[in-house]
């Protein structure tokens, strides 16, 4: 892939959210285990962060839940890219994964909270819960 | 000497015993003079190096 | 210790330099100076103190001597100092205390230091080098402590035979014979010991037992709910047999088989259905799990029109345009064919377009981005179709499986509702296993769930346990640690009161031995004794003490001898400096004692006034007199002067 400058290439959450990470994608069941990997997770918590508008800076004690490789570059990096153009607007952020990863990192802490409302504390098996989700995206 | 006095006196103590012991009386000779003199620090580290051992 | 030599400078009333070379013989150790009360021998002693150990006045301005000061000019720089070479351990030393001052207009010399005090040293190749801890090391050669008895003062000397001075005399076998080290050492092993000991405390103690206790109960659950997995499943397998027996015999009972058989069809189509379910459910999670480009459509948009603007503006060349400009750049060469220069307009030209354009890598990457966006639309809504199409073929599923079920359970109403009993007591048997079936399989799924978290548990447990058992050698070292310090602290303890008495006991007969050898021959004492409470007493031939009878002079040759023993058990090489011992002695006992005290000392530095050593006394020292000196004063400088005497 295209070259960029990074100094670091570990992904971090809130130490206090990690229970919520764990919750989705821990055990066999896929009705209530909707997600595989913890990246799933993020992905979604940071797309979801964009659109209700939110990010929230890490504040807290970090934890590293998986590293940048894991990201696949036909779809999380171009959305990665995708989500700190549309925020920052200037493009030479492409070339910086530091702040890739920052911008990517504070929309996920404000869009894991709305994930966590969505499927855990809706009644219902959290697999359906993101289903309705899904569905209920109004996109023209 | 004294020194060796002293010394023979714990002869029949465990050798890691003799050894802090000759080490902290060399310890105390040169500290003699002074009322209240700093060395803990210096006993503990006797100690450390004994228990390395 | 043996001296060697001193020099004072403008020290008291030795104005300038002067030396003194002490004897440093075996046979003729004895250094004797002379001098009248008053002429300098309490100065020259107070030198020696003064510098191995600061001693003396508290106002340095008492030790510079007055004529210096008075004849400096304002401005002028005094320095007063002693110098003291010595041997020991085969070493050279040399020590130095010295004090500056400048004069002042109004006469005085405000000294500018604290006194300054340097300890060199002269190994045996010769070298000198200065010593680091000149007080650690003065400690360990001739503490500060002990030495009033190795250089001591005459007026003194009757210190320790008089009967009230019991704390006298044991203060000074406890100093000199390093009673003080062994008690000093004891206390602060002892206080090591117990820092180690409220350390240990804070540890968290018992706690690895008590997690590997957690484990092992972990594993055992883990083990049981295994075992009983298992057998539920031998059960469950049991039950299908039993069903499937069933089944056999109705399919061939007339009445019974052709039920039967569309049972066997139902549940064919029952089963696959359900996994046709099944997979549609991990279908549906794996496009759920993508699903987030669906919720991040507006931001593509958003950045495909950034992307899509920058581009439009030309502010993203695109690489063929780059390359070419390159390629030009590096022929010098326009596209019509016409060099040109470097420097040139033209050249200037081109540069500006390659400096006005993004670096290659950018814009690389802005058309790979924007290349890698613009099927997300589709995508989403490719996945949203797909999602859409899945969760209705999932719930007609649902409402076919249920109809399947509607449809077995029919049968098997009618099966268990015919006339024939056989038949009824076999379907009714049937639906029983079922149930077990059922309930097994629940069983089972509650195992499941159990296992998983067991195995949560179990490997938080293995980091606790790991955690602990740093904690458990940490602690173990410790412990080590505190029994080495307590050991060594308890060692000191018991053999002190031995080595206390037995250095007693040596003191004893060493007193005694001197005792006998300084008193005159027809002395009627018998005996010396050193009793644990310190007395130093002598015995007379009734048996009874007789310190009460002891004249001046007798009490006196006691505490010369209770010294010199000192002296000659403390093994301490030390020599002896005696000022105006034998002052109050009488003439008897002055002889007998300066036949025999060059014995009693490796080095011997008498101070001595003309009374003091006259006659018999002096003709008993004479062979053992390596120097002499003699101390002038002179009245009108009121300055001494240091005369050696050749004899």
């Amino acid at each position: 892939m295209n070259e960029t400058i990074a100094s670091r290439d570990t992904v971090v959450i809130d130490e206090g959210v990690h229970d919520v990470y764990r919750i989705l994608t821990e055990g066999g069941d896929a009705l209530s285990v909707p997600f595989r990997t913890m990246k799933d997770v993020f992905m979604f918590a940071a797309a979801l962060g964009y659109e209700r508008g939110e990010h929230r800076p890490l504040t807290g004690k970090r934890l590293t839940i998986f590293r940048w490789a894991q990201f696949t570059p036909q779809t999380d990096i171009p959305l990665l890219k995708c989500l700190a153009i549309a925020r920052i607007g200037d493009i030479s952020v492409l070339l910086k994964q530091d702040d890739l990863l920052t911008t990517a990192e504070e929309y996920a802490n404000a869009g894991i909270h709305e994930l966590r409302r969505s499927l855990l504390t809706e009644s219902g098996q959290p697999l359906w819960n993101l289903v309705a989700l899904l569905v209920s995206q109004d996109n023209g | 000497m004294i020194k060796d006095r002293v010394a023979n006196l714990f002869r029949d103590y465990d050798e890691d015993v003799r050894k802090v012991i000759a080490a902290v009386i060399v310890l105390e000779q040169e500290h003699i003079s002074m009322e209240r003199p700093r060395v803990k620090d210096a006993i503990k580290e006797i100690i450390d190096e004994a228990v390395q051992k | 210790m043996k001296l060697d030599r001193i020099t004072l400078e403008n020290f008291r009333q030795y104005h300038g330099k002067q030396r003194l070379t002490f004897s440093k013989d075996s046979k003729r150790n004895a250094t004797v100076i002379h001098g009248v009360n008053g002429a300098g021998k309490t100065s020259l002693f107070l030198a020696i103190n003064w510098c191995l150990y600061g001693e003396g006045p508290s106002n340095t301005g008492e030790l510079m001597s007055k004529e210096a000061v008075s004849g400096a000019r304002e401005g002028e720089t005094i320095s007063t100092s002693v110098e003291l070479a010595f041997i020991h351990d085969g070493e050279r030393y040399l020590v130095s205390r010295r004090l500056v001052g400048v004069k002042q207009l109004d006469g005085s010399v405000p000294v500018a230091n604290l006194d300054d005090f340097t300890m060199m040293r002269t190994k045996r190749d010769g070298q000198a080098e200065r010593v680091n801890n000149p007080i650690g090391r003065m400690n360990s050669i001739l503490p500060s402590n002990v030495r009033t008895y190795f250089i001591f003062d005459g007026e003194k000397i009757d210190d320790f035979a008089r009967p009230e001075e019991n704390e006298q005399v044991r203060y000074a076998i406890y100093n000199v014979l390093k009673l003080e080290v062994l008690e000093r050492g004891r206390n602060h092993l002892q206080a090591v010991a117990n820092e180690y000991r409220k350390e240990l405390k804070n540890i968290s103690r018992g706690e690895l037992h008590e997690l590997v206790e957690q484990e092992e109960k972990a594993l055992d659950e883990k083990q049981k709910a295994i075992l009983r997995k298992d057998q539920l499943e031998r059960e469950i397998e049991s039950a299908r047999r039993k069903i499937s027996d069933i089944d056999g015999r109705l399919r061939e009972m007339q009445s019974a088989s052709g039920l039967a058989h569309q049972r066997d069809i139902l549940d064919g189509e029952l089963t696959k259905r359900q996994s046709e379910s099944d997979q549609l459910v991990s279908n549906i999670r794996d496009l759920a799990t993508n699903g987030f480009i669906v919720i991040a459509q507006s931001a593509v948009e958003k950045a495909l029109s950034v992307l899509d603007g920058k581009r439009e503006r030309g502010e993203i060349p695109s690489s063929i345009r780059q390359q070419f400009i390159q390629d030009l750049l590096e022929r010098m060469q326009c596209i019509c064919g016409r060099a040109f220069d470097v420097g040139g307009e033209e050249h200037r030209r081109l540069m500006a377009l390659m400096d006005s354009s993004l670096p290659g890598s950018l814009e690389d990457n802005v058309l790979d981005t924007a290349a890698a966006l613009r099927p997300f639309s589709e995508r989403a809504q490719s996945l949203k179709d797909t999602l859409d199409r899945s969760m209705q073929r999932r719930a007609e599923l649902f409402d076919i499986i249920r109809g399947l079920e509607e449809q077995l359970d029919d049968v098997s109403r009618q099966l268990k509702g015919s006339p024939q009993e056989e038949i009824s007591r076999l379907e009714k048997q049937r639906e029983d296993f079922r149930a077990d079936i059922e309930s097994y399989k629940l069983e089972q799924g509650s195992l499941e769930t159990r296992l998983e978290s067991l195995a949560l548990e179990l490997a938080a447990l293995k980091k606790k346990i790991d955690a602990a058992k740093k904690d458990q050698t940490k602690e173990d070292v410790l412990t080590r640690k505190m029994s080495l310090a307590q050991r060594s602290a308890d060692a000191i303890d018991q053999m002190y009161q031995t080595f206390a008495d037995e250095m007693r006991e040596r003191i004893e007969a060493k007193t005694k031995e001197v005792f006998k050898l300084l008193i005159w021959k027809d002395s009627h004492f018998q005996d010396i004794k050193l009793g644990p409470d310190y007395k130093l007493d002598v015995i007379d031939r009734y048996g009874l003490s007789a310190r009460p009878d002891l004249s001046a002079g007798e009490r006196q040759v006691l505490s010369l001898s209770f010294i010199t023993a000192m002296s000659r058990v403390s093994e301490e090489e030390a020599p002896l400096v005696m000022d105006t011992p034998f002052g109050r002695l009488s003439s008897q006992h002055r002889n007998n004692i300066t036949e025999h005290i060059p014995e009693l000392a490796d080095q011997l530095v008498l101070f001595v006034t003309d009374e003091e050593l006259r006659d018999q006394a002096r003709a008993n020292l004479e062979p053992r007199i390596g120097a002499e000196y003699r101390l002038e004063f002179n009245r009108a400088t009121s300055c001494t002067e240091i005369v050696e005497v050749n004899s």
